[in-house]
């Protein structure tokens, strides 16, 4: 069943850069009427007869570097004079920033292409890192158009193309289908009755060790999303357009009192402050978890690990809002970037444009359980038949937002984690706690 | 070969001769230059450079040119809350952990001197912690002190010291993470401080023991006049050395706490990281090595002045 996916997914591939693509793809994909990718001026072609070697960096393991070769194996294959080099590493995505900051600030011709996270095209572009892609591919209005609105907005700077989305990823409410369904409790939409639901699925199990709600609290980057997603969700930002310090203390003070009260009704473990990604996995994995909130990569985990006892009884939802505020999430996810050092700019470009093509998003999908960055490939019934909770994930997805972009994002997230946590550990009360976090925001968010 | 003796020899050969015949003082440039490059290759250099960078703006994320600022990032350092706070810290590790690795270092030195017939197994308990590295350290001590999982509230549990509904959250208060950091320094540490003064120990000779047994000496008494005495030198080498590594404590809170809750356990090597790495602001973190060296520099004089002289 997989393997017949993967040929599928190759063949459309193939066809996608077949040499008339818009009629091609329409062959290929009869439910993809038009493409994300096409230009609309025609990219230098890359000369046949001259052999080109590209090196792209693929990122960490959660970036699933296995499934990008065969991407890359596919282009070459289709593209005989282009060879690929891949190269991985950098478990997260603070170690693989300080990698490329290091490489990237050496001009290092080294690497074509890399793989960044969402959080670094603004900082890159601004630096002068990245190649702007107008030139290979067309006009953003033209290019982004079928990309979710939020990777159009990460990914274009002043106009400029300064990368292409690989795949996407946000911030997903995970929870106990069978436990909601045994307690005939309904899906909660605020934060304030997913305590009554957690409580009632908690007094009825009477399982010391359940966890109404697990969230990320120790000082690492899933913990700038757990003081963003109350905030967000009534409707503030952390910064302008022009990346200003934008924050509303009683808002933010707000959502991380939200967070303590969860704490005080037994719903939030007291411990939270000590809480890592892969903590909630594994407790949500085991279990011991009715509600949690984790990167999309949590699904594959839950549905194909071995000693998953939660396999078939998961469901997603999109993260609740505090009262009276609408539903958002913390958007994460990675993109293809083509060096402003590159010797091989117009070929890594064209590279570029097949990986964040829809089939290369499809594969990732069905292989790999990768969100895809276009909105149509989440209802298409071949990636369904893969993936049936993509259903689900779509809203989520939709109603994410971005972390601030800054150059100095490294200070921000620190700002923000280390004193979310230190609230979340109650050494700072929620009104000191902002303030900090503003204090040291208005330092680098000038 | 002819040579005309009344014409004064070229200049060149007069040189050669000096090379192949040196006097003692050339000789003795001649013989230090390879160690004086060497040195200045791996010392001197990067402590010039480093020196020299803390006078720049170097952030290296948003693809700025390094400019010039003179005294700015020192100005800069004593406005610096978190600066302080890491230093506080850093004195704090350091004042609690040296004197507490010496106290159980001559306890275990002393055990490990006894007339055990078989020595070799207390010699390698005592090696083992010291073989360990420091973040390998961290990570058995955070788990140890880990709210859920931990041993430490187990075992308290098991004797009924603590409520299970309540654990005890070790690291997350900013008291007992401290504490717990500490006392994993100590743990650590230990064994280095034991090793030099075990060798200390060997060096006594045993006659001073038996004169002072005929002269009736008490047990105590012989450890006061005889083995603090004889010991001192090593003891102000194993306080030195454990003085300065406990300055540059990183690794430990590093895995145990990341600095938590907040910054309360951040010391002065971790903030220079995170500001270094983390920041990729290399001027400022330039800067902060250099407050942290010059740091280093005055406590170890005051220690060779004082503790030095007393022994």
């Amino acid at each position: 069943m997989r393997r017949a996916h993967f040929v599928g997914s190759l063949a459309a591939l193939a066809a996608t850069l077949a040499t008339a693509p818009q009629r091609a793809l329409a062959q290929a994909r009869p439910i993809a009427p038009s493409t994300a990718t096409a230009p609309s001026t025609p990219s230098k072609p890359s000369t046949p007869s001259r052999p080109v070697k590209l090196r792209v960096f693929a990122g960490g393991a959660n970036q699933r570097p296995d499934l990008m070769r065969l991407l890359f194996a596919e282009y070459s294959r289709q593209h005989p004079h282009v060879s690929i080099e891949a190269e991985s590493g950098g478990a997260t995505s603070d170690l693989q920033r300080q990698y490329l900051s290091t490489v990237l600030n050496a001009r290092d011709p080294a690497i074509d292409i890399y793989l960044i996270d969402i959080v670094n095209p603004a900082q890159y572009f601004g630096a002068g890192w990245l190649e702007p892609l107008n030139a290979y591919l067309g006009p953003p209005e033209q290019v982004m158009k079928d990309y979710l609105p939020a990777y159009q907005r990460s990914n274009v700077i002043g106009g400029q193309i300064a990368a292409l989305p690989a795949f996407a990823d946000a911030m997903l409410m995970y929870y106990r289908r069978d436990l909601l369904e045994k307690h005939g409790v309904p899906l909660p939409r605020t934060w304030g009755e997913l305590a009554t639901a957690a409580r009632r699925v908690l007094d009825a199990e009477r399982d010391p060790a359940l966890q109404g709600l697990s969230i990320q609290g120790a000082p690492i980057e899933g913990a700038v999303c757990t003081f963003l997603l109350p905030y967000w969700s009534q409707g503030f930002e952390v910064s302008d357009a022009a990346g200003r310090l934008t924050l509303n203390r009683e808002a933010a003070a707000r959502g991380l009192q939200q967070w303590l009260s969860l704490v005080d009704a037994g719903v939030v473990k007291r411990n939270v402050a000590e809480v890592k990604t892969p903590d909630t996995v594994n407790e949500f994995k085991a279990g011991k978890v009715v509600f949690g909130i984790g990167w999309g990569f949590a699904w594959d985990r839950f549905a194909s690990d071995p000693d998953s006892r939660v396999r078939g009884k998961v469901g997603v939802m999109p993260v609740p809002a505090m009262a009276g505020g609408r539903s958002v999430t913390c958007l994460g996810g990675w993109q293809w970037a083509v060096s402003a050092f590159s010797r091989h700019k117009a070929e890594a470009a064209q590279l570029v444009k097949f990986l964040s093509s829809r089939p290369s998003s499809r594969l990732l999908a069905t292989r790999g359980a990768l969100l895809p960055h276009t909105l149509d490939i989440y209802t298409d019934p071949e990636v369904l038949a893969a993936v049936p909770w993509f259903r689900d994930a779509a809203a989520v997805i939709e109603g994410g937002r971005s972390r601030p972009a800054s150059a100095d994002y490294g200070q921000v997230s620190d700002a923000i984690r280390t004193t979310t946590s230190a609230v979340l550990a109650r050494t700072k009360t929620p009104e000191q706690g902002v303030a900090t976090i503003a204090s040291r925001l208005a330092r680098v968010m000038r | 070969m002819s040579v005309n003796a009344t014409a004064p020899p070229p200049r060149w050969s007069d040189r050669l001769d000096r090379w192949r015949d040196p006097d003692e003082r050339t000789l003795a440039l001649l013989l230090l230059a390879p160690a004086f490059l060497l040195l200045a290759l791996i010392v001197v250099y990067p402590i010039g450079k480093l020196i020299f960078n803390s006078f720049f703006d170097m952030r290296l994320s948003g693809g700025r040119v390094p400019r010039f600022v003179g005294f700015e990032n020192y100005l800069l350092v004593f406005a610096d809350v978190d600066f302080w706070n890491a230093t506080k810290n850093t004195v704090l590790i350091t004042l609690i952990t040296v004197p507490g690795a010496l106290v159980v270092g001559l306890g275990l030195a002393l055990l490990a001197n006894m007339p055990f017939r078989r020595q070799w197994p207390v010699r390698l308990a005592l090696l083992l912690p010291w073989a360990l590295p420091l973040s390998f350290a961290g990570l058995i001590f955070a788990w140890f002190f880990h709210t859920d999982y931990g041993v430490a509230n187990d075992v308290l549990r098991r004797l009924g010291l603590a409520d299970a509904g309540e654990p005890k959250m070790w690291l997350l208060q900013p008291g007992w993470a401290m504490a717990a950091i500490c006392l994993t320094i100590i743990w650590k540490t230990s064994s280095f401080m034991a090793l030099i003064l075990l060798a200390g120990l060997q060096m006594i000779p045993r006659s001073l023991y038996e004169a002072a047994e005929v002269d009736g000496a008490s047990r105590w008494q012989q450890f006061w006049q005889i083995t603090v005495p004889m010991l001192m030198p090593s003891i102000v080498v194993a306080l030195i050395f454990r003085t300065i590594s406990a300055l540059q404590t990183f690794d430990i809170p590093y895995t145990m706490t990341r600095g938590g809750p907040g910054n309360a356990t951040e010391t002065l090597a971790m903030l220079i990281h995170k500001t270094t790495i983390d920041y990729l602001d290399v001027g400022y973190g330039s800067t902060l090595a250099v407050c942290m060296f010059v740091l280093s520099l005055v406590i170890t004089a005051v220690y060779l002045k004082r503790v030095g002289n007393a022994a």
